[in-house]
């Protein structure tokens, strides 16, 4: 996907309780390119205009997973904290 | 592994930045497009839609300049464009720029050059192999034959057999070598070669002794032991420099025989190029000869002490250790002769000792020697940078003002002050490294300044001008720590600038940070300058009065020729002959008015001192030994001294006539302080010999030895009449020549006349009377021209300083200036609001350099002659001097002060 694609999906799938603002979309995209997290290619749109793609790599993926676990910690304590509240 | 390829993506984007840059910029723009068309697919008009987008994207820019900083080179590019800034900005003020880099250039470079000397001749080790294992048996520089025991116990000379027995029994050492403490005068002419002999510097050693330094030649072979045994034949090996110089590097000299000092050596070998011996001095050998080649030598008498030792140390052994061992060894030597220590001294056998000294640089005679004058240089160069500097940052905060409404600007625009700081801070450290690349030209020019003045008269200096890797280091962080030292305060005042200024017109008030960090740098400066000019004023008149003193002789028109007859093979029965010659044709050249033969000149670095035993009186033993000379007919007369009483050595004098002797006033008071010295007699060498000659004449003292005490007790002998028995020990060693007009200009003819008499007979050296005294100054006149230099230097710029400041002050209050004359002051009053602050800064200065000089001056005391460290002439010439320029410099602003037009400054923002 390219930038604004990547974007527009995530306002999509959170149903617009996430917008990522393009301020922070492009630096996190940068770094994430400098980790090789991510692949970049140039490539062209529906619409005919040249985009930048990402594509996830294998590292970018294992990346993933260590971020998401860490993310479900933090949801199960908040989680408990709450249940005893 | 993931470190590495991600520190290869991160290069690789440093390489592509501008490929980068466009790329990221496309994908922006390209989803602001996309987000645009949504909102026109949402029902947005066209320019709603636009705006919208753009609104949603934000700072665009700012986004931007975040991504690029995640790949980590940003302190990268901010430096770079900093140093693009920088250069830009000192390009387009080249008035300031050239100012700014000239006097840092004067600054760093005599830092530079005085760190040259310093790295030369203190800290530089003998270009040998692991010097740090050399170590020196003795702790003195004591010269040059000693007997018995020696001063304070601690023995540097040593005699042959001594040094063999220490050489032999000490296995801790893996060599030891001896060396003549001085170098011997050399008559050298290559055989087969008709030209005339040439005077050379030769030094006697022993055969390890390049064995021991682990230096070989370059080409053919060093010295070994076998050639210092008595009857090996004669071997020399030359040095690089004098191969090069004087035989052009001719290889053919490898395997030639040159008769030296009338022996015919062969030349086995060169020396490497930098190898100077075991001593940094001015004119080092041309030859090193082996110890047993030179007759000459007391390689068997165990009396005469008179060789240094050099022994190199094996790795791991203690060298206090050994100290004990070689000390223990000495004692038990003396103990065992006799001849050497007499009955009466044996109680002090104890006392003798020896002390390793380490020894990386040889023998120290030249760091001795120029350590306070080292020392001193280096604080008056410290001096003139830091008044350099003060200069600088008073420029640069001239600058920072000016360019306050512009700092203001960048500042409300959202630059960080740091960055501010930063960008600044760079412009400073590139001027102070272009002063620093433009410090090694003067420091090069001023090192080879300095060694002309100080080793003037010499022919060959082992000290290399060019900087060398730790002075261009040296150079390169002086630079760098000047720039940040003296450019951060005004950095940081520069971006002080407060945002409002940018919109309101600035100038109107009569405050200024600035100006409080100027005047103290100012009144600094100032006192600096007093204390160098005083320092100066105090050392050149110390100078004029060391060269223009009474010394008892007289150099004008006098010319002094250096001959060495035994180097040419003469012994003491044809010598008669040589000086009949000689004083027969001598006054026959042109212009000579007379001419006269000593063993030794005044002031020529010869003495020869014995003990006297007065006829008719008990032995005096609490004098020291009063100086001698052996003087021809004339002698006198040539040289200047006037005669007092009775009559001075003649032509009668010859060995059949009565034995005569002639004093000086300095020895007549002391050996008859009551009666008539005419008449009375005196002997030297035990008092059976006290009527050996009788005194006919006394002559007014004259300075033979040191130019800053009085004269030496001195007696004459006539040159002929030596007694049977007594030992010819010197010979002719001068000839002097009382000439009208110019002395040097019979150089040529006296050459002749000599080469006429006797054509192998070695001139040393030609000089005239006046040069051969003003080299004994060598070192005062170096300290004297610097101190002037630096004093000058320090002068200029402490008024280009106090101009500068002025200027600014006047620019700044312009303003202020015209609303007071158009509040109806006059010319006068301006004048003094000006002049007024420069000449409280001026005031102050003086008040705190004044007498920091004095404190100064009592640390220069000893070495002055003839004038106190406070004195009131040169003090207040030094002031005055001061005033006077400085009053001149901030006189010029203050002039155009008076003639601004109120109208015009009201007008001027």
């Amino acid at each position: 996907m390219h930038g604004y694609e990547i974007a527009d999906s995530i306002q999509r799938i959170s149903e617009d309780v996430l917008q990522v603002e393009e301020g922070s979309l492009y630096p996190a995209l940068q770094r994430m390119l400098i980790k090789g997290w991510v692949k970049a290619k140039w490539g062209v749109t529906a619409g005919n205009r040249r985009a930048r793609y990402y594509q996830l790599t294998t590292l970018g993926r294992k990346q993933l997973a260590v971020e998401v676990s860490q993310f479900e910690r933090v949801m199960r304590a908040i989680a408990r904290v709450v249940q005893t509240a | 592994m993931t470190f590495f390829s991600e520190l290869g993506r991160r290069l690789l984007m440093l390489v592509r930045r501008h490929q980068f840059d466009r790329e990221l910029e496309e994908e922006m723009r390209l989803h602001q497009e996309l987000r645009e068309q949504e909102h026109l697919g949402a029902g947005m008009s066209a320019e709603e839609a636009h705006y919208t987008a753009r609104r949603h994207f934000g700072n665009a820019t700012l986004t931007q300049e975040r991504s690029r900083d995640m790949w980590g080179w940003s302190w990268l590019e901010n430096a770079m464009q900093d140093v693009r800034y920088g250069l830009r900005q000192l390009r387009r003020s080249p008035g300031f720029t050239a100012v700014a880099v000239l006097t840092l250039a004067l600054g760093i470079g005599a830092n530079t050059a005085i760190f040259t000397l310093i790295d030369a001749v203190m800290l530089r080790s003998l270009p040998v192999a692991n010097p740090g294992q050399l170590y020196r048996l003795g702790d003195n520089n004591n010269c040059c034959v000693m007997i018995g025991t020696q001063n304070g116990g601690s023995f540097v000379l040593y005699s042959y057999p001594l040094y063999e027995h220490l050489r032999d029994d000490t296995t801790d050492f893996s060599e030891v070598a001896a060396f003549q403490p001085f170098l011997s005068d050399l008559s050298v002419r290559r055989s087969g070669v008709a030209s005339a002999a040439e005077p050379y510097k030769g030094e006697f050693v022993s055969g390890n002794y390049f064995t021991m330094f682990g230096v070989g030649a370059i080409t053919g072979r060093a010295l070994s032991s076998s050639d210092d045994k008595s009857g090996a034949p004669p071997a020399a090996v030359m040095s690089y420099h004098t191969w090069q110089t004087h035989f052009g590097g001719d290889p053919s000299v490898i395997g030639a025989t040159f008769t030296i000092n009338t022996v015919p050596y062969t030349v086995v070998g060169v020396t490497p190029p930098g190898f100077y011996g075991d001593t940094l001095r001015s004119d080092p050998p041309d030859f090193w000869l082996p110890l047993a080649a030179d007759p000459d030598r007391w390689l068997f008498s165990a009396e005469p002490e008179w060789l240094y030792l050099i022994g190199r140390l094996r790795p791991g052994v203690a060298p206090e250790r050994v100290q004990a061992q070689l000390t223990g060894e000495l004692q038990q030597w003396l103990g065992s002769r006799p001849e050497v220590i007499p009955e009466r001294d044996r109680g002090d056998i104890a006392k003798q000792h020896i002390h390793l000294t380490p020894a990386p640089s040889g023998v120290d005679q030249m760091q001795t020697d120029y350590a306070a004058a080292l020392r001193l240089l280096v604080t008056i160069a410290a001096l003139v940078l830091l008044i350099a500097c003060a200069n600088i940052a008073n420029l640069l905060l001239a600058r920072g003002a000016a360019d306050r409404s512009a700092s203001a600007l960048r500042l409300a625009l959202g630059a960080p002050r740091a960055r501010l700081i930063r960008q600044k801070l760079t412009e400073t450290i590139l001027l102070a490294v272009a002063g620093g690349a433009a410090g090694l030209y003067v420091a090069y020019a001023g090192t080879r300044t300095i060694l002309l003045l100080a080793f003037r008269g010499a022919h060959y200096i082992p000290i290399s001008p060019k900087p060398s890797l730790p002075v261009l280091g040296f150079a390169f962080f002086l630079a760098l720590v000047t720039g940040v030292v003296f450019g951060a305060a005004p950095a940081w005042i520069g971006s002080r600038a407060d945002p409002a200024d940018a919109l309101r017109g600035a100038g109107r008030s009569t405050g200024d940070r600035t100006s409080v960090v100027q005047k103290p740098l100012i009144i600094l400066q100032v006192a600096f300058s007093i204390v160098l000019l005083i320092g100066a004023g105090l050392v050149t008149q110390s100078l004029r009065n060391l060269e223009y003193q009474h010394f008892g002789f007289v150099t004008e028109g006098r010319l002094i020729v250096n001959i060495a007859p035994s180097l040419a093979g003469y012994t003491p029965d044809k010598l008669d002959g040589l000086y009949q010659r000689l004083e027969e044709a001598l006054p026959r050249i042109l212009r000579v008015l007379s001419a006269s033969l000593s063993w030794y000149s005044p002031l020529g670095g010869n003495n020869a001192n014995e003990g006297v035993y007065i006829h008719g009186k008990p032995p005096d033993y609490r004098w020291t030994a009063p100086s001698w000379d052996r003087v021809g007919p004339h002698y006198f007369e040539t040289i200047g001294t006037r005669l007092l009483r009775g009559r001075a050595i003649e032509e009668r004098d010859t060995p059949a006539a009565q034995r005569i002797a002639v004093i000086n006033e300095t020895f007549a008071r002391r050996f008859f302080p009551k009666e008539d010295p005419i008449g009375q007699h005196l002997g030297m060498g035990d008092a059976s010999h006290s009527g050996d000659y009788e005194i006919v004449g006394i002559v007014e003292d004259a300075k033979y030895q040191d130019t800053r005490g009085p004269a030496y007790a001195t007696f004459f002998l006539p040159l002929l009449q030596t007694p049977p028995g007594e030992p010819l020990r010197g010979w002719v060693g001068a000839i002097e020549l009382y000439v009208a007009g110019k002395p040097e200009d019979l150089e040529p003819f006296v050459r002749k006349t000599v080469a006429g008499i006797d054509p192998n007979l070695t001139i040393l050296r030609v000089q005239s009377f006046a040069e051969q005294v003003n080299l004994n100054f060598n070192q005062d006149r170096l300290i004297a021209r610097l101190t002037e230099l630096f004093g000058l230097l320090a002068l200029i710029l402490a008024c280009v300083g106090l101009y500068g400041v002025t200027a600014y002050a006047v620019e700044r209050r312009t303003n202020e200036i015209g609303i007071r004359m158009a509040l109806g002051a006059g010319r006068r009053n301006v004048l003094g609001l000006v002049l007024g602050s420069a000449l409280t800064q001026l005031g102050l200065g003086l008040a705190i350099g004044i007498p920091a000089a004095l404190a100064g001056g009592r640390l220069l005391a000893g070495q002055l002659y003839g004038v106190k460290s406070y004195d009131p002439m040169i003090l207040g010439l030094a002031a005055s001097i001061l005033a006077g320029c400085a009053v001149l410099a901030a006189s010029v602003p203050a002039r155009r002060a008076t003639k601004v037009d109120p109208m015009v400054a009201l007008r001027q923002e």
